[in-house]
């Protein structure tokens, strides 16, 4: 019904492409939730991809990740009018790309709070701020969670961890090469090896009805940071 | 007859046509990365054009007195002064690799008979001094002819050491090296109308530096949030204005200029103007906010107007009006429909800089295809040229180039599916007085004049 004769030659893929002719670019008719999931499909590989570097550029996984929160608040207006079979297609990455655009934003924070400061002039400082800010950011995370409910809600056939292996998704996209992204980053979802601390279970006790592993995880890394964060400290007896 | 000739310099008319001057570099179809040319600048008097690559290394071209046995070469460039600005670093706190690539050079006015330049990488900016030697000193009372510190019993009479001249000799010296100030890439350099100051900008930060001081530099702008996860914006360029020191603008991620006043507070956090077009909601893509980030800015010669930069089109403002540009005109508005295979392989991402002739009327900037763009800002046209080796016989005139957008392909015209995405104008220079142009195509440098009728 749909992808027929829309695979993508490899050719296509070649460092030096030519022309252009992608998919989505040559059939425009394509449904727009196709479309969609071809975009954000595109940006998770992106940030895998950068995850994977030492130094991201960080314009442009601004860009990719602003692109992705774009499209997850567009999501939530488009979900109740949209027909319940193509929102089926709309596999929960997005879940993966939260964790995956906080992860990649961290480690660039990460790269900054171990630098020595160089400035003069007191900045908008890296670590003050943090405390006084924290009521303000439980009511972030409340509308964080608001939208990640909206969004995940009607996605339960299809949870993240099995993404790509469900056998109705994969006739869906057996046009589509989907190996690309089949990567073991994907599943199970980024978990920090250290075991959550005390902080990390508070939202959760604050949240009950949130069972989104994203808003841990990002918990957890906090926590994560903050105390690689203090060792760094000592080490550098910053 | 600076760029007022045909209204600006844009050719299409009758009375004004580009032509091919010289190309330098190699023509090799093999291109190495190191000799891809990443910035152009000409000097303040349009005498010294400098480029710099991604092996770091810094060419400078001297324009030749003209000559009267040639009387159509109007002075071609040859190259005056190559040096390695930046060389590969490591930096063992962060474990990262900082890559030499020149990202930017400014040339400082000229003060005596040297040149300095400021030239940067990612990371760390140098000022160099490039001076010229036709005379050496000789017999001097301590070291002999080889520099050797003679025996001091055998000095028995006392000598003044006299000039002879040489060969010209043209030195680069590191005169100051501003380092470790910047935790992420630095993208814009801009030296201060006083003349001593200067600004580099990275991606969330703006230092102001004294050009003398190496060892502080006093941050202006800093839009690094506590939460890193909250960030939504980058700097993405950033210039002093040519006649006011204390002001500067610097552009984002999201399309939009902040404009600010150093004498307000030492901390700019606060704009004075903040330039911004509202989106218009009938062009909204998935890739909206990509292609409407600023990849450059740049003040008019006047200070009266800024031009930015973003992925389709080049636009004016008034620094009188923050609602919207005063003029818009497309690059190559044929891409958008191609804007998720321009996403997919990363071309979105490419940052074309821009560029006004000597007397603000026109402007120019690159494309893809090795094609570039000059638009008369008086008359309204426009014009695609193309830098290639094929129309590079000398004083060729420039033919000017059209894409076919859907339709019959006409004579003459390239469809938007064969354009070559690998080569990409995304530096480009225009002489301060004259109509002279240096376009950066991958590894080549291309120098186009006007033709004299």
């Amino acid at each position: 019904m749909l992808g027929r004769g829309l695979k993508r030659k490899l050719s296509d893929y070649d460092e030096n492409m030519v022309g252009l002719s992608s998919a989505f670019d040559s059939s425009r008719n394509l449904p727009y939730s196709l479309k969609r999931q071809l975009v954000l499909n595109m940006c998770l590989t992106k940030l895998q991809t950068y995850k994977m570097l030492v130094e991201p550029n960080l314009h442009r996984s601004v860009l990719i990740a602003n692109t992705v929160r774009q499209q997850e608040s567009n999501c939530c207006d488009l979900r109740s009018v949209e027909d319940p079979i193509e929102n089926s297609l709309l596999i929960v990455s997005d879940d993966d790309m939260s964790s995956a655009i906080s992860s990649i934003l961290k480690d660039l924070d990460f790269v900054e709070d171990i630098s020595p400061p160089t400035c003069l002039v007191p900045t908008g400082d890296d670590q003050p701020k943090f405390p006084e800010n924290t009521g303000l950011k439980l009511e972030d995370d409340r509308q964080d969670l608001k939208g990640a409910e909206c969004v995940f809600g009607s996605f339960e056939i299809s949870n993240s961890t099995s993404y790509l292996k469900d056998l109705a998704i994969d006739d869906i996209f057996e046009d589509i090469d989907t190996s690309m992204y089949d990567s073991d980053f994907c599943c199970p979802p980024l978990m920090p090896p250290r075991p959550p601390s005390l902080a990390t279970e508070e939202p959760l006790k604050t949240f009950p009805s949130c069972n989104s592993s994203s808003a841990s995880n990002i918990q957890i890394c906090r926590t994560d940071l903050s105390e690689l964060d203090h060792i760094m400290e000592i080490l550098v007896g910053s | 007859m600076a760029g007022v000739a045909g209204g600006g310099g844009v050719g299409g008319s009758n009375d004004f046509q580009w032509c091919f001057s010289q190309v330098k570099g190699a023509i090799d179809e093999d291109v190495a990365e190191a000799d891809i040319i990443s910035t152009v600048e000409f000097n303040y008097s349009g005498d010294l054009l400098a480029t710099g690559d991604k092996g770091g290394r810094v060419v400078i071209f001297q324009r030749e007195q003209e000559s009267k046995s040639r009387p159509y070469s109007r002075g071609e460039y040859n190259v005056y002064s190559t040096f390695q600005s930046h060389e590969p670093e490591f930096d063992y706190l962060k474990s990262l690799e900082i890559e030499e690539k020149i990202n930017k050079i400014r040339w400082l006015p000229q003060q005596n008979a040297a040149h300095f330049l400021l030239s940067t990488n990612d990371k760390t900016i140098k000022l160099w001094k490039i001076s010229e030697r036709d005379k050496r000193a000789e017999g001097y009372n301590l070291k002999d002819e080889d520099g050797r510190l003679r025996d001091p019993f055998r000095i028995t009479a006392l000598r003044v050491p006299i000039l002879k001249p040489m060969d010209l000799m043209v030195e680069a010296s590191p005169r100051r090296i501003f380092a470790n100030a910047h935790t992420y890439h630095i993208n814009s350099i801009s030296v201060n109308s006083d003349h001593e100051t200067y600004l580099s900008a990275d991606d969330l930060r703006i230092n102001l530096w004294h050009l003398e001081i190496t060892d502080r530099s006093f941050n202006i702008v800093d839009i690094k949030p506590a939460n890193m996860e909250e960030l939504t914006e980058v700097i993405t360029a950033a210039e002093f204005h040519p006649h006011h020191c204390n002001v500067f603008v610097y552009s984002s991620s999201k399309g939009t200029i902040r404009l600010c006043d150093m004498r307000s507070s030492a901390l700019c956090d606060r704009h004075s103007k903040f330039f911004e077009e509202p989106e218009d909601p009938s062009s909204r893509s998935f890739f909206s906010e990509i292609i409407s980030s600023i990849s450059d800015v740049k003040f008019s010669h006047s200070g009266r107007y800024m031009m930015t930069r973003d992925y389709l089109s080049v636009k004016v403002w008034d620094l009188n009006m923050e609602n919207r540009p005063v003029e818009t005109y497309q690059v190559h508005e044929y891409l958008r429909s191609k804007l998720c295979s321009l996403y997919e392989n990363d071309c979105i991402f490419d940052k074309f800089e821009c560029c006004w002739n000597g007397s603000d009327s026109a402007i120019m900037t690159g494309s893809y295809n090795n094609f570039f763009r000059m638009f008369d800002r008086n008359t309204r046209r426009d014009v695609t040229l193309e830098a290639s080796r094929e129309s590079s016989k000398p004083r060729a005139v420039l033919k000017p180039r059209k894409v076919c957008t859907g339709g019959k392909r006409k004579k003459d015209e390239i469809s938007v599916d064969s354009l070559d995405f690998n080569k990409k104008i995304l530096h480009t220079a225009w002489h301060p007085m004259e109509n002279i142009i240096a376009v950066a195509a991958t590894n080549n440098l291309y120098i186009f004049q006007d033709k004299i009728n």
